[in-house]
């Protein structure tokens, strides 16, 4: 019997997923820094900035960022870890990965790597990374079990994981804003402005399929990581989980 | 986020090469208080400290205290006395607290601000004047039964009250 996962709320082939989520990406990648704006009014930027101060990188250190995209963090890695260190910007989606290229240069960033890779089947050494960074991606991959236990082979002892992804709200007022927003707002700008409505919905419903902050947490430890902890941003919307590998 | 911005300094500290953590490393330290919810770890790993909340593995060192002993010792008083009047209680190696405590006395942070987020600003203030007053006293115990005794006969008297408002 064919093995499923969900795409969204559908039940797809679990070898289809990869191929579907590829299909979404390359069909925002050119208005995804944009949408993020509008969509989030500009908060994910406040989210990303939160990200970076927790990581405790530093000068001399090699960061690896997962679905990196747009190369959001990356820059601001790039600026923490300095010429002695290293950052590496990957994807699993070329469209994404050639827009966080023009990014960078338009922030006039250099010496940041490109890696096109697969988080389940991540192409480096055990022990490599002070820093694994993955934001708005994990939900994306089919299997994140695989992917956690990547990050944690791939990241040296004391090598920080961080994780942010949207989550579950507490507030039940919050809660039917953000239903009401996601599900009947956000599809409907991402068809006015990326010309793209069904992309929009899979994002509003792979937010809700995807793990709570707990069930998150277990799954973090249960890779290997030897402390977990987490940090609700806006209410729980958006999660910040931070993994330690002793 | 009280912990966030305690991790902060510290690896501030570390980065500006003021602190050394070569004899901490790879320790976790546990550190907790008695009378607040207050309890975290500190992982000193990778030539860096992680100050987490997850406190389900186990650390090498437990340190227990009270939150106006907590102020105190944070406002320079000796670990070494504070073990010796039994007003903290560490498990594990002396030295890696001791370690810890020099790293922690070094940060310039409002100790008494991060407790206001578990305690509420005026108790927090309150703690850490009686902190301050117990430090600057040469007989702690006598100064102890001084402040109950005002406290049950002239509470405007007491340093938990005075100056309150101003």
């Amino acid at each position: 019997m064919e093995k499923t996962t969900h795409f969204g709320f559908k039940d797809v082939a679990t070898d289809d997923k990869q191929g579907l989520v590829r299909g979404v990406f390359d069909s925002v990648a050119s208005k995804y820094d944009l949408m993020n704006d509008v969509l989030s009014f500009g908060a994910h930027r406040l989210w990303k900035r939160y990200t970076i101060a927790s990581s405790n990188v530093k000068a001399g250190d090699k960061v690896l960022d997962i679905a990196g995209g747009t190369g959001d963090l990356a820059i601001e890695f790039r600026k923490k870890v300095g010429d002695s260190g290293q950052v590496i910007l990957s994807d699993i989606n070329a469209a994404m990965l050639d827009e966080g290229r023009k990014n960078l240069i338009n922030n006039g960033i250099f010496g940041v790597e490109f890696v096109q890779l697969n988080a389940q089947k991540i192409p480096f050494a055990d022990n490599t990374f002070d820093c694994v960074s993955i934001a708005f991606g994990l939900r994306n991959v089919t299997d994140k079990d695989q992917a956690l236990a990547e990050m944690h082979r791939i990241l040296k002892p004391g090598g920080c994981l961080l994780i942010l992804e949207f989550s579950k709200t507490d507030s039940e007022l919050l809660k039917k804003f953000y239903d009401f927003y996601s599900f009947n707002v956000m599809p409907k700008l991402g068809g006015i402005i990326a010309d793209d409505e069904d992309s929009y919905q899979y994002l509003a419903e792979s937010i809700r399929k995807h793990p709570d902050q707990e069930t998150l947490k277990s799954m973090v430890l249960d890779a290997g990581f030897g402390f977990c902890e987490y940090h609700n941003l806006s209410g729980g919307i958006v999660a910040l989980h931070k993994g330690i590998k002793v | 986020m009280q912990h966030f911005v305690l991790e902060q300094a510290l690896n501030y500290l570390i980065d500006q090469g003021k602190a050394d953590l070569g004899a901490l490393n790879d320790k976790t330290l546990y550190f907790s208080l008695e009378d607040l919810p207050l309890d975290v770890n500190f992982v000193c790993t990778n030539e860096r400290i992680f100050v987490t909340t997850d406190t389900s593995a186990g650390a090498d060192v437990d340190i227990k205290l009270k939150s106006s002993v907590f102020l105190a010792l944070f406002q320079g008083e000796d670990l070494t006395e504070l073990l010796r009047q039994d007003k903290i209680i560490i498990h594990g190696d002396v030295k890696t607290a001791q370690l810890l405590v020099d790293l922690l006395q070094q940060i310039d942070i409002d100790f008494e601000e991060i407790l206001s987020k578990y305690t509420g600003d005026i108790v927090a203030h309150q703690v850490g004047k009686l902190a301050k007053n117990f430090k600057a006293s040469n007989n702690p115990l006598e100064t102890i039964k001084n402040e109950i005794t005002t406290l049950f006969v002239a509470p405007s008297e007491s340093v938990l009250f005075k100056n309150k408002g101003s």
